[in-house]
């Protein structure tokens, strides 16, 4: 397993740095708008990566089986943050969601780390359950109802990506513990129906669904985002307008530097370096996809296997957003978009990965 | 077996994920080079803007390179309206400043475009006005560079320069009929947007405007200026209706100066009639062209041998009967016996009545249509008339007697000048032209050169020789001899022609005229002076046009370079130095009414009644002063 872990090592370490240059270049713009500091963000970033650094040594050397028999307790705390973040006056709200604590000039986001507890919570779950999982009201249904709080909870923010993350990972895990596909068409209808309410209590969301297939209906309101992602990816060309020479970051693309940070990349680099990025993840993925294949401790298999399914479901949400194959839901791309929670869930998992491939 | 089942499990998510990826990379593809053109077209529209830069329109030149048409520059008004903030507050100021609704300004500046030009109340601006709407100092709005014609010398040579809309596109003249010469590539600042609608660094073209070409003229401006004020000396002398001159060289066909009155001020050109405006007089106007005339039918006479000026002779008793009626000679005694050289000396009607019936109806016609008359002279200029002449067919001695002295006809004066240029510089009938050529604004290089045109040859050298010298003694001996410049050689010859209207002759309403040339043995300028029903002096174009041309002459020469000649024909102080007074029309008026009106005169009186029932003679002849009239009382 050595050659993985060294693959898994190289590739976050090299995806991390291309990720801080181009959270520089894409929000050098916006930084220096906000903060009359270009650097403002990059440097927020490399904080927050020397932190990640710091708390991955730890994670690397921990004894999982510590982790795992306090799963409970660090769940309760999770859904305790959760709850705490949604009261006004406590978390903070930025971009339309109350998603976020602050703590001095640092924040951090509840959802992401009740993701990777989350994870680990139905990792240990599904060891013990997995055989029996098909008797579904004694064995499933008890993950789906804590799930199910725990959506519910994040939707309140409300953050509609960090729950789908955590939906689609979660099913996943569900899904190689050996449930029965019929079981996964319920769910897909479930889905619709989920959606279908949601949009109910939420219009806005509809616009956002019809923009993505025509943007150019609503190009100053629902579409206006897809189509700013998409005059970036664009012109970009098989070549890219080279580094620093994106013009959308200019205040075209709002944000440039979390959500549609891809687009930016693929204005400046072009198709060729894009799908080299692109192909990175994918090797990444598959290494990780193998080490999770050779572990004999279920926990440590379906733990490492939950951690490649969230990994996997982020970037391919993020990069589907971006180009415009799915609408806008607000999902980071890990290891590139600038947010100190999701760099420091990304690194950790990552740390699980190989905490777990050493033993 | 549990493990292989989740091995399988996950083999299966591999594979899904994979799959994911791909439609990921052909959708980057797809966008990226499938789609590339496209959107990558409509991101630059988002990105790009342009601010207009007009191009000077190409100037308009004298032949010496004298600036007739220049270009002064003008400040615009443009905004860009996503740069606006406050859009509300800008309309308010703006429309202020500029004196105009504020609902105007706000829909210029919540255009959904991505710059908009505030026409036409933002175009033009005064130092002022441009200075108050910079001191605004408003995010998105632009004050633009803009050319704006300006004609230097107003009212000079208008109708021939024509005048430019406010976009400075032509509309008249040289300016609309060489407008895609003149007018030139604008040009414009490119440069790329952030999202607020502000300027980035990053690239920025400069479209730099081409100049329009220039058009130079065959128009001297000096002369062109001594022509403008002679017309602006006869306009407040006389009074006239109208009044024009044309100058050419009569061996190219370049027109030298082209003036008439009303003028305009290609400047302000609203501010004038469209009658005003659109006639151009010495190639709009058609009118009996009178005794000037005469000069082609002598030429014709000569060239077909029908007379020896020098020799034959013509006895005038004051009328010549043609089919029945009554010519009149202007001079109601009659000019006695002359030669025929004296005979255009005295522009004697009867004596030209004998040479066109000399000629007949098939040669004097077939040498007025060869002089060009009754077709457009082809100048390059719009507007040109071709005037009326008999048809031959239903042509009769009568109008041929009248033809011959230039009655029953109407011509241009354009057509008088490239006629009688033709008869006097060998027999050359050469097309006139007033663009020398187009050149490059920057190299000066002509872009194409206009030419000389002969059309034809019309008569001998010889013939021409003749009526040189003939038209040479008119001048120092003849009616002409008010245009008579000590040392020069000029020829020339005057009309008197009676206005037509309604098919009938109009009582004391003439066209005065008078054409020279010179110097006479080797012309270098014809000049063409016509003045419609002057007031206050004698209907003859030998008192009115001739001094005209005589002054006009005298700034030639210098302007020309014309030096005096030796052999210089003297003047002769003939009767034409006594004073000739018009006679008028006292019929039917109370004696003592018409003794007033004839104070010129010695009035004799037939019959001892209080009012006139005839006199003699007629009204409207020219009677010397103090000659006899009679009058009849009842």
């Amino acid at each position: 397993m050595k050659k993985e872990i060294v693959i898994v090592k190289l590739l976050s370490t090299i995806l991390i740095l291309f990720g801080l240059l181009i959270i520089y270049s894409s929000s050098y713009v916006w930084s220096n708008y906000k903060f009359n500091n270009g650097y403002h963000y990059v440097l927020y970033q490399f904080i927050f990566l020397l932190i990640s650094l710091f708390i991955s040594k730890v994670v690397i050397k921990i004894d999982l089986n510590i982790i795992k028999k306090n799963i409970n307790k660090l769940l309760l705390i999770g859904i305790i943050l959760l709850l705490l973040v949604i009261i006004p006056g406590v978390g903070v709200v930025r971009n339309g969601s109350r998603s976020w604590f602050s703590i001095g000039p640092l924040s951090m986001q509840p959802s992401e780390f009740i993701k990777i507890i989350l994870i680990i919570f139905t990792a240990k779950y599904l060891e013990k359950y997995h055989y029996k999982i098909n008797k579904l009201k004694d064995n499933l249904f008890p993950l789906i109802i804590i799930l199910g709080a725990v959506i519910l909870l994040i939707m309140l923010e409300p953050d509609f990506g960090s729950s789908m993350i955590i939906i689609l990972t979660i099913l996943s895990m569900v899904f190689i513990s050996g449930l029965k596909y019929r079981f996964f068409s319920y769910i897909g209808l479930l889905g619709i129906l989920g959606i279908t309410f949601i949009i109910i209590i939420a219009p806005y969301r509809m616009a956002r669904i019809i923009s993505f297939i025509n943007p150019w209906k609503d190009p100053l309101g629902s579409g206006y985002q897809i189509i700013q992602s998409l005059y970036a990816v664009a012109p970009g060309g098989l070549f890219g307008h080279g580094i620093f020479s994106s013009i959308q970051k200019y205040f075209y693309l709002p944000e440039p530097q979390t959500d549609f940070i891809f687009a930016i990349f693929c204005e400046e680099f072009g198709f060729i370096i894009s799908v080299l990025v692109i192909l990175m993840f994918i090797i990444l993925f598959y290494n990780i996809y193998k080490i999770s294949a050779k572990q004999s401790d279920l926990f440590k298999k379906f733990l490492s296997f939950g951690i490649l399914s969230s990994l996997v479901v982020q970037t391919v949400m993020n990069l589907c957003v971006v180009v415009g194959l799915v609408p806008v839901t607000g999902v980071t791309l890990p290891f590139f978009s600038y947010g100190g929670s999701s760099l420091l869930i990304s690194i950790l998992e990552i740390s699980l990965i190989i905490n777990i491939s050493k033993s | 077996m549990n493990y292989e089942n989740i091995y399988r499990r996950q083999k299966v998510f591999l594979i899904i994920t994979i799959i994911l990826f791909i439609s990921i990379i052909i959708k980057i593809f797809y966008i990226e080079y499938i789609d590339y053109k496209k959107i990558n077209k409509l991101a630059n529209d988002l990105w790009n803007r342009e601010l207009p830069i007009t191009a000077d329109r190409g100037l308009i030149l004298d032949r010496n390179g004298k600036v007739l048409a220049s270009n002064i520059t003008t400040t615009s008004l443009v905004v860009v309206p996503k740069q606006i903030k406050d859009k509300k507050y800008a309309a308010e100021e703006i429309s202020k400043i500029l004196n105009t609704t504020y609902k105007n300004i706000y829909g210029h500046i919540t255009k959904n475009t991505s710059i908009e030009r505030i026409h036409p109340e933002g175009r033009r601006l005064s130092y002022e006005i441009a200075d108050k709407i910079n001191a605004l100092n408003i995010d998105g709005v632009y004050l633009l560079k803009e050319g704006k014609r300006y004609y230097p010398y107003g009212n000079v040579l208008s109708h021939v320069l024509g005048y430019v809309g406010i976009d400075n596109q032509g509309l008249s003249g040289i300016e609309s009929m060489y407008e895609k010469y003149l007018k030139g590539t604008d040009g414009s600042i490119k440069y790329l947007s952030d999202g607020k609608g502000q300027r980035l660094n990053l690239s920025e073209s400069y479209n730099e405007p081409e100049s329009g070409m220039n058009v130079l003229l065959t128009i001297d401006l000096d002369l062109q200026l001594a022509i403008e004020n002679e017309l602006d000396i006869a306009m407040s002398k006389y009074n006239p209706e109208n009044v024009l001159i044309l100058a050419m060289n009569p061996t190219s066909g370049e027109i030298l100066g082209m003036a008439s009155r009303p003028s305009f001020d290609s400047n302000y050109y609203k501010n004038y009639s469209t009658e005003t405006i659109n006639r151009n007089l010495p190639i709009w106007k058609t009118y009996e062209p009178g005794s000037t005339f005469k000069i082609i039918t002598y030429a014709a006479a000569i060239e077909e041998k029908v007379v020896n000026i020098f020799e034959d002779t013509y006895y005038d008793s004051g009328s010549i009967k043609v089919s029945g009626s009554t010519l009149h000679c202007w001079k109601h005694e009659g000019h006695g016996l002359q030669t025929y050289l004296e005979v255009i000396q005295n522009s004697c009607n009867p004596g030209f009545v004998t040479l066109g019936l000399k000629l007949g109806k098939e040669k004097l016609m077939k040498y007025i249509h060869n002089f060009g008359f009754g077709k457009k002279t082809g100048i390059d200029l719009n507007g040109e008339a071709k005037g009326i002449l008999f048809k031959e067919e239903q042509m009769k001695e009568l109008e041929l007697a009248t033809t011959a002295f230039g009655q029953g006809i109407s011509v241009t004066p354009i057509q008088q000048v490239k006629a009688v240029s033709a008869a006097i510089n060998g027999g050359n009938l050469y097309t006139p032209y007033i663009v020398k050529g187009v050149e490059d604004s920057s190299t000066h290089e002509f872009i194409y050169e206009n030419k000389k045109h002969l059309e034809k040859k019309v008569i001998s050298e010889e013939t021409s020789k003749l009526v040189r010298y003939a038209l040479e003694t008119v001048v120092a001996k003849g009616t002409g001899h008010n245009a008579y410049l000590e040392g020069y050689k000029i020829g020339g010859k005057t009309g008197t022609a009676q206005k037509v209207d309604n098919g009938a002759y109009m009582q004391g309403n003439y066209i005065l005229s008078f054409i020279g040339f010179l110097p006479a043995d080797d012309p270098k300028l014809v000049l063409y002076v016509a003045i419609d029903h002057p007031h206050n002096v004698t209907q003859y174009g030998g008192t009115v046009a001739a001094p005209i041309a005589k002054n006009i002459f005298k700034s030639a020469v210098s302007i020309l370079n014309i030096k005096k000649s030796k052999d210089v024909i003297p003047k002769e102080y003939t009767w034409l130095d006594e004073k000739y007074y018009l006679v008028p029309d006292v019929t039917n008026q109370d004696v003592k009414e018409a003794k007033k009106l004839l104070k010129n005169f010695k009035v004799k009186y037939i019959g001892k009644g209080n009012t006139v029932i005839k006199q003699t003679p007629k009204a409207n002849t020219m009677t010397k002063e103090l000659g006899d009239v009679v009058l009849y009382l009842n």
